[in-house]
């Protein structure tokens, strides 16, 4: 990761503000810092910054996307509903409840898909989002291997991994953290609270 | 060119700032004073206080020397982020600090300083917490 | 004097040394969440819910209780220390208590925003000792046509007054709603959505739910979080202020406490939403309202006052009426249900111990809270510098370990991460998971209180509004609704005329 680089011409104006945020800056030699200069924002400009390192948003597909997820899960849960059986207000089926809750979820998700469809909110998925994806593969496998051969492997590798290349730890570090933690773990769950979490050793 | 110069709020590192400084007199080379951190955690003891950096580039100024200061964060290893910086400025010198580390101490918590000095491709001045006098 | 009995043998249930003690437990850890950014206390008590499997209820409810505020002590000090709010209600403590901390005052600031929320929660918690028997005695006259009314409105407010899109948390809320349904119908006993599943056929748990959604869902957002510069760790002296700044900020204090009593109790208030009124109630009060921003003591006193009393009152609903007010609520509601207990306003006369003892707890964990936080300031600094790679993984395996400790069944688990991959998919496209919860924990409630009064009125709806307090409560609920649309387009008309300031949207995490 390149770090910013140090360039002493760089106007300590309100446009260096910005830039002075993860990384570092140049001041005119012997001059003032521009970290002083952040430190003095007022509370409107503070939360101007804030709202600028905040991930960006994603584009309008984002919000058609969600929108015609929930479309599809609304219409979907409305059709089973009526297969439930409806029945009327006085004499309720199963049905008659999901049903209604169905409608609402079909209305909102064609209220965002249409009225709605200026909405931001969504964050772009960028190239940090595998980490997560990651994440998620590791305790898939958790789940999936812990019935098999007991807690300690997979959390070991779950730790292992998380640490070492999701956090950018030494490897050092991380092998020693995650003996420690997974032998917590095993004194915590199964010496000291005796539960019946599958273990190997 | 410049000199690149290891700065931790810290004996060592304050050595390393004096001797930086004396090298850019001597040489008429502009000072970049480096203070990097890990990333990852919000507070590190290795992150130098604004009014510390302040002061350090005073002191550079004062000695009539140009001096600009960065805090780039690093994520595995200081000694890479070192490096790229000190090939980016062009640095003719790398001045770091040094403390006293036993053996033991070296081996289990490792050395910023040895790997800077193993992996650098331009000169380097270690110079002592104690002994920073010229 | 009588009405007090209860009230004193409520402290008699918390001086139980267990009871102490997972009050200490719940306010420490409250404090540690507070101050790391990432986790907030809604997310802790999802993931620490198996822990209250195992004990009393009243011993249960202490903990969680004393996470939740304390959690907005410990918000304070990364606000003030590195101007980076640990939680969405000390975002507005950072304006002027970072400025304080920049003049070498830090334990100033940090010192008022003690001594207020400590004054703030305390003086929520009397009101709560009186007002509160009296909303449940009234409450005790509600029949199934008051309770739908009051969910439905519970859970329109938790959506629409929350920031971000109301449509989406009107979403979240309907998807909680359809997942409450999942099951066995209550009613006549046929099952609905469960796909032949087995497991599926018991309904699902909440317990899965909510430390996927919340804290599975939070673990994995953080995971992609950009990272940040590191500060250096700062030295705290003079850790209390002085006369002069006690003097000047204490008229905040008592505005703030009021403010915040009653800004919390409303369903969807809550702390953040009291401490940024407090600032600008503040603002606009005082006499020179230039000192905000550049170091005012009222500035820190006011909000963190305020967000301390919101947080204690919003208990309020759900132990008077069995109402949720917030997406933290929520999870106690979930946390009593797991006990067996039903909250609503008989809780206050069928388990006054309980009811007492979950009050009177607040009161001690104040006292200590106020005790803890200025000496053990330094204390969490240095946990700051544990770095997020290593916290990541330690609360994931909790998480999962934890799940599984539920029923010793992998189902579990497995639910969890299925929600976890929910929350995170929601948090990433804007939908609100408070409200899911919400609906989801009201859900079963809402459809049976709907369904009984309905067979009251004969399959009639309109005989809601036959009913004075359903009827009022269902006009508001209306009003709720469609008053968004009345502003738009107001504002849209205003708009020609003047430039609207854009307002920050600070998330309500709670």
């Amino acid at each position: 990761m390149t770090p910013v680089k140090a360039t002493p011409a760089v106007p300590a104006g309100e446009g260096s503000h910005a830039a002075a945020r993860s990384g570092g800056d140049a001041p005119l030699p012997g001059a003032t810092f521009p970290s002083a200069d952040v430190d003095d924002l007022t509370p409107e400009q503070l939360a101007a910054q804030w709202e600028e390192e905040k991930p960006p948003s994603a584009g309008p597909l984002a919000n058609a996307a969600s929108s015609l997820v929930v479309l599809g899960l609304g219409l979907s849960a409305l059709v089973l509903s009526v297969v439930m059986g409806l029945g009327s207000p006085a004499a309720p089926q199963p049905g008659l409840w999901p049903f209604l809750i169905s409608c609402v979820m079909v209305a909102l998700g064609l209220f965002q898909l249409v009225i709605g469809r200026h909405n931001r909110d969504a964050e772009k998925f960028t190239r940090m989002s595998m980490a997560p994806l990651t994440g998620l593969v590791t305790l898939a496998l958790m789940v999936a291997l812990m019935p098999m051969i007991g807690f300690e492997l997979p959390a070991l590798a779950l730790c292992i991994v998380w640490m070492r290349f999701l956090g950018s730890e030494t490897w050092r570090s991380t092998l020693v953290v995650s003996a420690a933690v997974v032998g917590a773990f095993y004194g915590l769950f199964v010496l000291a609270l005796n539960t019946s979490i599958p273990h190997l050793f | 060119m410049s000199i690149i110069v290891g700065f931790v709020p810290t004996p060592a590192g304050e050595a390393a700032l004096t001797a930086g400084i004396a090298e850019a007199q001597l040489r008429k080379q502009d000072l970049v004073i480096v203070n990097s951190a890990r990333e990852g955690a919000l507070v590190d003891k290795a992150v130098a206080p604004d009014d510390v950096l302040e002061r350090a580039a005073q002191r550079a100024a004062e000695a009539g020397v140009t001096v600009s200061v960065i805090q780039p964060p690093y994520q595995h290893d200081l000694a890479d982020e070192f490096l790229d910086v000190a090939r980016e400025a062009n640095a003719s010198l790398i001045v770091i600090g040094l403390r006293h580390r036993s053996q033991v101490g070296k081996f289990i918590l490792g050395s910023h300083a040895q790997r800077i000095l193993m992996q650098a491709d331009r000169p380097v001045l270690a110079v002592k917490a104690d002994g920073a006098h010229f | 004097m009588d009405f007090l009995n209860p009230v004193l043998n409520g402290f008699a249930v918390v001086l139980e040394p267990t009871n102490l003690l997972y009050c200490l437990v719940g306010v420490v850890i409250g404090m540690l969440i507070g101050v790391l950014p990432g986790l907030g206390p809604a997310a802790t008590i999802a993931i620490l819910l198996p822990l209250t499997y195992n004990v009393e209820p009243v011993t249960a409810i202490i903990m969680l209780a004393g996470i939740f505020y304390g959690a907005q002590y410990g918000g304070t000090i990364t606000s003030v220390l590195l101007r980076l709010p640990g939680e969405a209600s000390s975002v507005v403590t950072v304006f002027d208590g970072y400025q304080l901390a920049r003049k070498g005052k830090a334990g100033t600031a940090l010192g008022l925003a003690s001594i207020g929320s400590f004054v703030g929660g305390t003086a929520a918690i009397i009101g709560l000792t009186f007002l509160a028997p009296l909303v449940a005695s009234f409450a005790l006259d509600f029949g199934p046509a008051e309770y739908s009314a009051l969910a439905l409105l519970g859970i329109l407010l938790v959506a629409t007054i929350s920031s971000g899109s109301k449509t989406k948390a009107l979403i979240a809320a309907a998807l909680g709603l359809l997942l409450a349904t999942v099951g066995r119908d209550a009613f006549t006993g046929e099952t609905r959505y469960t796909f032949g599943s087995l497991e599926l056929a018991d309904g699902i748990d909440f317990v899965p739910i909510a430390m996927g959604i919340f804290g599975l869902g939070e673990i994995l957002y953080n995971l992609e979080e950009r990272h940040r510069a590191a500060k250096a760790p700062s030295k705290v002296a003079n850790v209390w202020p002085s006369r002069a700044d006690l003097k000047q900020a204490s008229g905040s204090i008592g505005r703030g406490s009021i403010l915040g009593f009653f800004l919390g109790i409303l369903p969807g208030g809550g702390a953040t939403i009291a401490s940024m009124a407090s600032y600008a109630m503040e603002k606009k009060r005082a006499k020179q309202p230039e000192r905000f921003g550049k170091g005012a003591p009222e500035g820190v006193a006011g909000p963190e006052t305020a967000n301390n009393a919101a947080a204690t009152s919003s208990f309020i609903p759900l132990l008077t009426l069995g109402i949720p007010a917030n997406a933290t609520m929520a999870l106690m509601f979930g946390a009593l249900l797991i006990q067996g207990v039903t909250p609503g306003p008989q809780l206050v006369d069928e388990n006054p111990d309980l009811f007492w003892g979950v009050v009177n707890s607040m009161y001690i964990g104040n006292i200590l809270l106020l005790i803890m936080s200025l000496p053990l300031v330094g204390l969490f600094v240095k946990i700051l510098r544990v770095r997020a790679a290593i916290l990541a993984p330690i609360t994931a395996l909790i998480t999962l370990l934890g799940a599984y400790t539920i029923n010793n069944s992998m189902f579990d688990v497995t639910l969890v991460v299925v929600f976890g991959i929910i929350g995170y998919l929601m948090k990433k496209f804007g939908f609100e998971p408070g409200p899911l919860v919400l609906a989801f924990v009201l859900g079963q409630l809402l459809e049976s209180s709907l369904r009984r009064s309905l067979l009251v009125f004969g399959g009639d709806p309109m005989g809601f509004f036959g009913r004075p307090i359903s009827a009022t409560l269902l006009l508001v609920f209306v009003l709720v609704a469609v008053l968004p649309a009345i502003k738009t387009m107001l504002a849209k008309r205003k708009a020609a005329a003047a430039q609207e300031p854009e307002t920050v949207q600070i998330k309500e995490k709670v």
